[in-house]
Order: C-alpha cells, then sequence, then structure tokens
C-alpha cells in the first residue's frame, strides 16, 4: 500500500498576495459563470425537474434497438435519455408540457401509458408540477441562505476577531460557489440531492478551516509550524473525505441512483475547492491577521 | 476490573450503545408489532427489524395540495351551517353544498370554505357579498379540520381497497400544506384512481312527474350517509346481469321512509316497476334512479316490480335493502369504497404536487447497491486511513469507531422505525466521512510532538482538539437543520441522520476513540 504523506509547502516563498491570487482568480470566474447563467437563464444553475417541473421514467432495457423503440413509443421527444450501466435500464426525462394530455389526466400518466403500450415495463417513475418546484426552489434557496447566516454566526461566536472569522466564511462561501460554477460548466442539474450537498458541504469545509485556525490562533509554536501542524491533519481528513465520496460517486453513477450520485460529485468538486482554498485563501489571510503590524 | 471499566467509561458506554444498537437492529423480540409492510412484509426484511422506504421497498408517494379557499371571521350569527352553507352555494355558479363547507370553532372562525376549482376568489366574495354575511379576509388553502377529514377520508378509502401499509399525513414546507400519502408496493396510477376524485356519491331521481315532457332532477335523495350498510361489490351472476354494490338504507330519523315516499311519488315505484332509457332516449323515458359521483351521472337504472310493489305497500322501509347497479364492476368497487370511506372534503391536486414510483424490484436493486456503495465507502477510508496512519493499532481502532457510528444510526433507525430511503444511505456514508475526519483531528492532536506518555499531557491535547470537533459538528448542526425541519422532501432524512451521526459522534463515538488512543499511548 503506498504511503501518504502530506506534502508541506515553503510558504515563506510566496507573498500573501500570490497565494490569494488563485483562489480569488478562480472564485471570480466561478461568480462571472453564476452570474452568467443567472443573466441568460434566468436562474444561477441548470435547474432539474424537482425545481421547475416534468416527469421522469426508468423503464427496463427493451432489448434490440432501443432508442428507436423509446422514440415510437412516446408522442414526445424525450428531453434526454440516459442508460444505467449496472443494469441496462433507461432514465428518460421529459420537460413538462412536452406531451399533450387530454383533460384532467397527467402529463405522468399518459407517458405511463405510453410506455405500458409499447410493452416496456416501468421500474421507477416520478412527476413534479412546475408550481410545486418554483415553490422547492424558494424554499432551498432560503434553507442555503439560512445555513450559510447561522455558520457565520456561529463562527464570529468562536473565534471573537474579525479577521480569523472573515476567512473561514469567505473560503465556505467559495467552497459553495466553485462546485455550483462548475455544475453548470459540466451540465449537471440543480436537483434536491445537491443542495443537500451544498449545505454538507458548508459543515465539511469548515472543519479543516477551523482545525487551522485554531492551530494558528490558540495553539504554542510560531505560524508556520502551525500552519504545517494543521495542515497535516486537514489534508488527510478532505482527502479521506474526497476519496469516500469519490467511490460513492462512480458506484451511484453506475448503479443509476440519481440522488447519490449528485450529493457525492458536489461534495468532490467542493472538498477540492475546499483544499485550495483553505491551504492559499485561509492562511495567507491568518498571515497577514498575525502579522499585521510587522513589517515584512 | 470495575476500576478499568470506571477509568475508561466512554469506551464501556459505547459498548453499551452498540449493544443495545445491535440488540434493536436484529433482535426478533423488537420486531415492529404490526409490520408496515402489512401481510406480505414488503417494507421489512426477515433479518433485520430496519424498515425500508419507498426507494428501498418499492411503491408509490404522492405529495399535493387540498384545493380551496376559506373566508375567515365570517359573521353568520346564530344562523345553522347547514344553511349558511347552502345559502352560499346557491351564489356561487355550478356549485352545491358539497363545495362549501361552514365551521365555527376554527382558527379565525366563523370560516367558509369553497372547495369548487372553477371558483375564484373574487366571485367567492361577490356570493358572500350577495348573502349579506360579512366577512374580514379570503385566504388560499383550507381549515385544519378539513385537511385532518381529508386525511381520515383518503386513509379510509386506502385501507377499504386494501392497500396495506399505506400511511397519509400532513406537511407543510412553511407556505402551505401537503397531503403525503405513501402505499408501499402499489403502482401509480391505481392510487391515483383511488384518490384523485373526491369521490362524492349520491343518488338523484330523474322524472318527469307532471306529464308534460319537461324532466326536472330530485337531486341527492340519497347521501352517503343516509346508508347503514355497504356490501362488497358483485360480479354479474344469473341473480343479476350487472355488476352491482348491494346496500341498506338507515332506518332512523324516517331516512328510508322519506326515500320510499319520494321514490313512489316520483314514479320510479310505479305500478309493475320502471324501465330506465335515459342513456337512449331522455326525452321519453320512465322516472330513474341516477347514481351520480362528483356531480357526474355514472349510471342510470329503473326499478323491478317486485321492489316497486314492497315500496307502495310501504313494506320496504322495514328492511330497507336495495340494489346500486352500475356498469362495470371497476366501477361498482369504487362506488363501495367511495360510499364507506366518504368524499374527500376537497380535490386532491395531484397535478400541483409530486409523484414518485419505485417498482419493488427496483427497490430491491437499490437496497444491494446501496449495501455495496456502504461497503466500498467503507473499504475507501480504511484504505485511506491505513496508507497515512500505518500503525494499525491506530487506523483499526479509527475505522472501527467510525462504523460503530453507522451502526448505531442504524439502531436509531430500527428503534425509530424509521424508513430507509437512499437519502437516509447517504446520510450514513456522509456521516461516515465526516466521523473518520474528527478522529483524524483527535489522533493528530493527541500524537503531535512526539510521545504521549503522560496522562495529564493526553488529557489537555485531547480537549484541545474536541474544542474544533465540537465547533465542526455545531456547523455541520447548522447547515442541516433548515433541512431537517423544511419538507423538501427526500432531504428530511439526510438532514435528520446527518445531525443524529454528528451528536453521536461527538457525545459517544469520538469521545470513546480518545479512550482507546489513551489506553494504546499511555504507561500508568
Amino acid at each position: 500500500m503506498a504511503q501518504l504523506s502530506v506534502p508541506t509547502v515553503d510558504y515563506t516563498q510566496y507573498s500573501n498576495r500570490q497565494l490569494v491570487a488563485v483562489p480569488l482568480a478562480l472564485l471570480a470566474v466561478a461568480l462571472l459563470v453564476i452570474g452568467g447563467w443567472y443573466l441568460f437563464t434566468g436562474a444561477p444553475a441548470n435547474l432539474g425537474l424537482e425545481f421547475v417541473g416534468g416527469s421522469e421514467i426508468r423503464i427496463d432495457d427493451p432489448g434490440g434497438n432501443a432508442a428507436q423503440q423509446i422514440e415510437t413509443a412516446f408522442s414526445a421527444e424525450p428531453s434526454s435519455v440516459r442508460q444505467i450501466a449496472a443494469d441496462g435500464t433507461y432514465i428518460l426525462t421529459f420537460s413538462e408540457g412536452a406531451v399533450e394530455t387530454p383533460d384532467g389526466s397527467n402529463q405522468l400518466s399518459v407517458l405511463e401509458q405510453q410506455a405500458e403500450a409499447a410493452g416496456f415495463s416501468i421500474q421507477a417513475s416520478s412527476s413534479v408540477s412546475p408550481s410545486f418546484g418554483a415553490n422547492t426552489q424558494t424554499i432551498a434557496l432560503g434553507g442555503v441562505l439560512v445555513a450559510f447566516l447561522g455558520m457565520s454566526v456561529l463562527v464570529f461566536v468562536m473565534f471573537r476577531s474579525i479577521a480569523p472569522s472573515i476567512a473561514v466564511i469567505a473560503s465556505a462561501f467559495s467552497d459553495v460557489m466553485l462546485p455550483l460554477a462548475m455544475m453548470n460548466l459540466l451540465g449537471i442539474n440543480l436537483s434536491l440531492g445537491t443542495v443537500a450537498a451544498l449545505l454538507m458541504l458548508i459543515g465539511y469545509s469548515v472543519d479543516s478551516d477551523i482545525l487551522l485556525n485554531n492551530s494558528i490562533l490558540r495553539e504554542s509554536g510560531d505560524f508556520y509550524e502551525s500552519t504545517s501542524r494543521a495542515m497535516r491533519t486537514g489534508v488527510t481528513m478532505t482527502l479521506t473525505s474526497i476519496a469516500a465520496m469519490a467511490v460513492m460517486t462512480v458506484a451511484a453513477y453506475l448503479f443509476g441512483i440519481q440522488i447519490m450520485t449528485a450529493i457525492g460529485i458536489v461534495l468532490v468538486v467542493g472538498l477540492l475547492a475546499d483544499l485550495m482554498n483553505t491551504y492559499l485563501l485561509n492562511v495567507s489571510l491568518l498571515r497577514w491577521y498575525v502579522n499585521r503590524g510587522v513589517k515584512a | 476490573m470495575i476500576e478499568k471499566l470506571k477509568s475508561n467509561w466512554r469506551l464501556t458506554l459505547l459498548a453499551v450503545i452498540l449493544l443495545i444498537s445491535l440488540f434493536v437492529v436484529f433482535s426478533p423480540t423488537m420486531a415492529p408489532q404490526t409490520n408496515v409492510g402489512g401481510e406480505n412484509a414488503t417494507t421489512g426484511d426477515r433479518l433485520t427489524n430496519l424498515q425500508y422506504g419507498l426507494d428501498l421497498a418499492g411503491g408509490t408517494r404522492i405529495r399535493a395540495p387540498l384545493i380551496g379557499m376559506t373566508a375567515e371571521a365570517v359573521d353568520i350569527g346564530d344562523e345553522s351551517t347547514t344553511n349558511v352553507a347552502a345559502a352560499v352555494a346557491a351564489e356561487l355558479p355550478d356549485s352545491d353544498t358539497t363545495d362549501v363547507t361552514v365551521r365555527r370553532g376554527t382558527i379565525n372562525g366563523p370560516t367558509v370554505e369553497v372547495v369548487n376549482p372553477d371558483i375564484s376568489e373574487s366571485q367567492f366574495a361577490d356570493a358572500l357579498d350577495a348573502t349579506g354575511y360579512s366577512y374580514e379576509t379570503i385566504r388560499d388553502g383550507l381549515t385544519q379540520e378539513t385537511r385532518d377529514e381529508a386525511i381520515n377520508v383518503i386513509e379510509g378509502k386506502v385501507n377499504q381497497a386494501g392497500l396495506s401499509g399505506a400511511s397519509v399525513q400532513q406537511i407543510t414546507d412553511g407556505t402551505g400544506f401537503f397531503i403525503l400519502v405513501e402505499v408501499p408496493g402499489q403502482d401509480r396510477s391505481d392510487v391515483i384512481d383511488l384518490i384523485e376524485q373526491r369521490g362524492n356519491v349520491r343518488i338523484d331521481i330523474y322524472h318527469d312527474n307532471n306529464g308534460d315532457g319537461e324532466y326536472t332532477t330530485e337531486r341527492a335523495v340519497l347521501t352517503q350517509n343516509d346508508f347503514a350498510s355497504i356490501s362488497n361489490a358483485r360480479q354479474p351472476d344469473d341473480r343479476s346481469p350487472n355488476p352491482r354494490v348491494p346496500v341498506s338504507i338507515r332506518q332512523e330519523n324516517g331516512i328510508a321512509e322519506t326515500f320510499q315516499s319520494t321514490v313512489v311519488e316520483t314514479g320510479v315505484a310505479q305500478q309493475g316497476g320502471s324501465t330506465c332509457r335515459y342513456e337512449e332516449n331522455p326525452q321519453n323515458t320512465d322516472p330513474c334512479l341516477q347514481l351520480v359521483v362528483d356531480g357526474e351521472v355514472i349510471n342510470s337504472f329503473g326499478m323491478n316490480g317486485d321492489l316497486a310493489n314492497s315500496m307502495r305497500t310501504g313494506d320496504w322501509a322495514r328492511s330497507p335493502s336495495f340494489v346500486l347497479t352500475t356498469t362495470s364492476f371497476e366501477e361498482a368497487q369504487e362506488i363501495a369504497i367511495n360510499l364507506r370511506a366518504g368524499d374527500i372534503p376537497a380535490e386532491y391536486a395531484i397535478d400541483q404536487g409530486t409523484t414518485s414510483f419505485i417498482s419493488p424490484t427496483q427497490g430491491e436493486n437499490f437496497r444491494t447497491d446501496s449495501l455495496i456503495i456502504g461497503i466500498l465507502a467503507i473499504l475507501t477510508v480504511s484504505g485511506v486511513v491505513f496508507a497515512r496512519y500505518r500503525e494499525p493499532q491506530v487506523a483499526l481502532p479509527m475505522i472501527l469507531t467510525a462504523f460503530s457510528e453507522v451502526l448505531i444510526l442504524l439502531g436509531f433507525a430500527a428503534y425509530l422505525q424509521y424508513p430507509l430511503d437512499l437519502s437516509v444511505i447517504a446520510s450514513f456514508i456522509a456521516v461516515l466521512g465526516t466521523g473518520v475526519d474528527d478522529l483524524v483531528i483527535i489522533a493528530d492532536g493527541v500524537m503531535a510532538e512526539g510521545d504521549v506518555s503522560s496522562r495529564r499531557v493526553f488529557s489537555s491535547r485531547f480537549k484541545k482538539a474536541f474544542w474544533v470537533i465540537g465547533v465542526a459538528a455545531a456547523t455541520t448542526i447548522i447547515a442541516m437543520s433548515p433541512l431537517a425541519v423544511l419538507s423538501l422532501g427526500d432531504l428530511e432524512g439526510f438532514a435528520i441522520f446527518t445531525i443524529l451521526g454528528v451528536l453521536v459522534g461527538v457525545f459517544v463515538t469520538r469521545p470513546a476513540y480518545g479512550d482507546i488512543l489513551r489506553n494504546l499511548l499511555t504507561e500508568r
């Protein structure tokens, strides 16, 4: 088994400005992407079925020319078709209003009938109405805001000084924004699972920041010693989590378990962002704070 | 021995809690009294006492609002609520008393609720103005009493239809109320068919009383409350060529007698019986009894000679049984269910909610899949931890401790009978991740700067490490609590179990790991 050794960084070689440049530049790009998305699509991310409404059906592999069969079976073109590696089933999504429905019946019922008429066996199905989705959107956004504010207040109360608290909060903010921008670029939809992951990230990501702040501000030893000690622990922690989440993401993707895939991928990207933010952004803010008043 | 247990009390506590958890999960004596899955036990398995949610067991889940408006603080004086309802219904287009509910003693009452989805707020306001009842506000949504009634009726329908293990409950997202219906092992369309209609059943009489060719409808000569008993739906047989529901009418308060005389007066029970030709020729038919569901005529039928005669002599009312004929057996079943369970007091608007269905085979696959994912996650975490520490005496307890957190969570789930869903499994993996993180903080914190031979040094370092863990745990709990409170569907379970896991970690397992490390590293 390979020895896992945490690399030590010689922070003395770099100025604070050099250290914050990379994370801040990436954060700026992320905010640009999210802002651009908002301007062009009216939402900060690609909203998934749970937020905009629509129908989804998971059917057994019909065998033969599946794509052909799926196309002829349904009266509307699915907005996405994906085959699940583990069991060969197909997941089809239809946007709301794609299928003409007779009065009083809903879209998914019509789709289910069409699927059955074509001889497909339905393994799972779900539908969300647009009004319900819009509602969910508001609540989810509110939830993320409340969680973030709550975390910020807690951090302030715990450290009781402004700069270290800002360092933690800034890096948590960036930890949430980078995966969000990444999802937009990779074409991953925002779903309830990803919202849960973003919230989880708020909790996960502050771990290593708090560890770093604690080690530098409250424990003995000079700045670089404390930093490398915190880094040894922190990087191990984050890598463990990344490994667990990466395995979950890949396995869940192969099995077609969407909620776990969504949670996993956001956490992987977010934790990677956290590594960078903690040991570049947060470290330099703390170094500035510790050395303030001292001429370099 | 006792001394040792005492000084390692955290470890002892963990061992006790672990044993309890294992007992709750596996012991048959802790098995739920009434299996939620019913006789076919689809939601549990034999090996453990864990309950599986719809994701892992298969079934249908519907989450949707009830449609209606409520006028609050309506000044109805001493008038009877029935009269008020009738007066308001008369002013509303295409509405009858089943569309209006008047209640006293409700919050901001008396309240008047309108559940006809085609009525707009201004039409409702106009109707109230026309009837002269002043009111304070009209709001969207219904009263708690009506929602409770709806839940009871939906439960009744699902039970009457023989769908075992179903649950019906109210949830709120802070902006409004939804009714959540979960039926294990059942197809989506079956459940929707059962509850998408309000299921108000009544009997009308269609007749031309004065013989001038103008037919009128006597509405609601029988409604749900007038029936004393409702038999099971019958297939056509040699006694009758039609599918049907045998029923009997209440005798108290002269209900049966009133019905009897109405039937005789309108001519349904004429000499020799009546033959209904409503379907073919509505302008030239004998008087008909009509079976009406949610305002729609389902079937029209006449009366045979024998029954008509016993009505005419007045004998019938002494043993008032009667048969509702339908055009199909499914319809007869539906009528029987609707009559027994009653009508949902408002429309359950599935189109404005969400539905999801997982087939039992898919659920079973997800069960195996998530078990595999869980095992893979544990193996990965173990791999990383071993690679980092290289010393089994540090790494092995770490992995076992993190794993015991998951076991304790399973114990909680079994004890609470909380149905395991994919999101709950995801939270187990997340807890495993944070758990190991914190154990790494403890291990590194304690072992930093060489050997920890004295207990005093150990406990001071342990305390420092624990401060970080405490703050991190508090942030995770704060970040997750909105999800645990808001009902964002599947995420509630994820949030609840992540929070539980963090609490178990901070108060039980992580301190216990401290004990283990101390025993390994310090000398007496």
